[in-house]
C-alpha cells in the first residue's frame, strides 16, 4: 500500500526502515579487534651515559680553557709593569745621589718658586683655559 | 561520551600496553553512531559495513597522529565521513554518473538491500535525500536522522553554525518541494 505524506514533519523518525542483521554490532566490535594488526611497542632508545653528559664536559673544557688563556695573558702583562714600576720607583744608587746634590746646590725662596709657576701657567695658557671654563660659563 | 571517559580513554590510547584494549573501548563505544551515520550516506547495509572496518583500521594506523586537538567523536565522524564521501566518488565512477549529477543511482543498491524494509514514504524519502548536493545531504543526515547539534556538526564539517543552519533550512525546503511534487 502507498502511503501518501507531503511534510517532512508527516515522516515517522521513530520507524527506522534501515535494518542490521541480530547482533551486528557486538559481532562487528569482536571482529574489528580481530582484524586489527598488533601495533608495535616501540621503546625509546636508551642514550648512554657519556652522550648525555658530553656536551656539559664540552662547555666545562671549554671555560677552563678561558680561564687558564686569560689567566696565562694577565700574568705575562702584569710582570711587564712590575717590571716598569721597578725600573722607575727604584733609581740606580747613584742616580739618586746625583739628584741630591744638584738640589742641594739650589737655592729659591718659596715666593720665588710660585712666581716661577704662575708665570709657566701664563705662558702655557692655563689661565685662559681656566677662566672659560669656570667663569664665562 | 564524557568528558572524563574520553580522557580515560585518551590516556589509555598513549600507553603502548594498554592502546589495543583502549581501541575496544573506542570500538564498542562508537560504531554504532557511526555506523548509522556512514549507512545514511551510502544507504546499503554492505558498504556501510565495509566503510566502518575502514574507518577503524585507519583510525588504528593513524592513533599516534591524533594530538588531542579535537574530540575523539570529532576525529572519528571526520574519518567516516571522508570514507564515504570517497566510495561515494568511486561509486559513481563506476555508474558513469557525473559530479553535478545526483546519485539516484543508489536508489536501486537500497531497493535490492535485504536489510531496507522501508515503504513507498520511505524510498520517496530518500528519492528526495539523494537531489540534494553531496554538502546538504550530510548536513540534512546530520541534523535530521543523527539529531545532532550544530555546533558539534561545525566542529565536523569545519563550516560555520550559520551556514549549517541555512543549509538545513534549505535543504528541508527542497526536500518538502520533491515530496510535494512527487505525491
Amino acid at each position: 500500500m502507498k502511503s501518501h505524506f507531503n511534510k517532512l514533519e508527516e515522516i515517522d523518525r521513530t520507524r527506522n526502515p534501515f535494518k542490521v542483521p541480530d547482533n551486528y554490532f557486538t559481532r562487528f566490535n569482536e571482529e574489528m579487534m580481530n582484524r586489527l594488526p598488533e601495533k608495535k611497542i616501540v621503546h625509546p632508545p636508551t642514550i648512554p651515559l657519556w652522550d648525555k653528559v658530553k656536551p656539559w664536559i664540552y662547555m666545562a673544557a671549554m671555560f677552563v680553557g678561558m680561564y687558564l688563556t686569560i689567566q696565562y695573558l694577565t700574568k705575562q702583562s702584569g710582570t711587564g709593569n712590575v717590571a716598569s714600576r721597578q725600573t722607575t720607583v727604584q733609581p740606580s744608587p747613584g742616580e739618586g745621589a746625583r739628584t741630591e746634590a744638584y738640589w742641594s746646590t739650589v737655592q729659591v725662596t718659596e715666593e720665588e718658586f710660585y712666581h716661577y709657576l704662575e708665570e709657566q701657567l701664563v705662558e702655557e695658557g692655563y689661565f685662559d683655559y681656566m677662566y672659560d671654563q669656570y667663569y664665562v660659563n | 561520551m564524557e568528558k572524563n571517559n574520553e580522557e580515560t580513554l585518551l590516556e589509555a590510547l598513549r600507553n603502548p600496553h594498554t592502546v589495543r584494549q583502549g581501541f575496544a573501548s573506542l570500538v564498542s563505544a562508537y560504531s554504532e553512531r557511526l555506523y548509522w551515520q556512514i549507512r545514511k550516506m551510502v544507504l546499503s547495509h554492505d558498504d556501510a559495513n565495509d566503510i566502518l572496518q575502514d574507518v577503524f583500521v585507519k583510525a588504528w594506523s593513524n592513533l599516534e597522529n591524533f594530538r588531542g586537538d579535537a574530540k575523539l567523536t570529532t576525529w572519528l565522524y571526520r574519518i567516516a565521513i571522508n570514507e564515504s564521501i570517497t566510495f561515494l566518488h568511486k561509486k559513481r565512477s563506476q555508474n558513469h554518473v557525473s559530479i553535478d549529477s545526483d546519485d539516484s543511482f543508489l536508489i536501486n543498491l537500497l531497493e535490492s538491500d535485504p536489510y531496507f524494509d522501508g515503504d513507498d514514504a520511505a524510498i520517496q524519502l530518500q528519492k528526495a535525500i539523494l537531489t540534494l548536493p553531496e554538502k546538504q545531504r550530510l548536513v540534512f543526515q546530520m541534523k535530521y536522522f543523527e539529531e545532532m547539534k550544530y555546533d558539534e556538526m561545525s566542529e565536523i564539517l569545519g563550516t560555520s553554525v550559520g551556514a549549517l543552519k541555512a543549509s538545513y533550512h534549505h535543504a528541508v525546503k527542497k526536500i518538502e518541494k520533491f515530496l510535494e511534487e512527487n505525491n
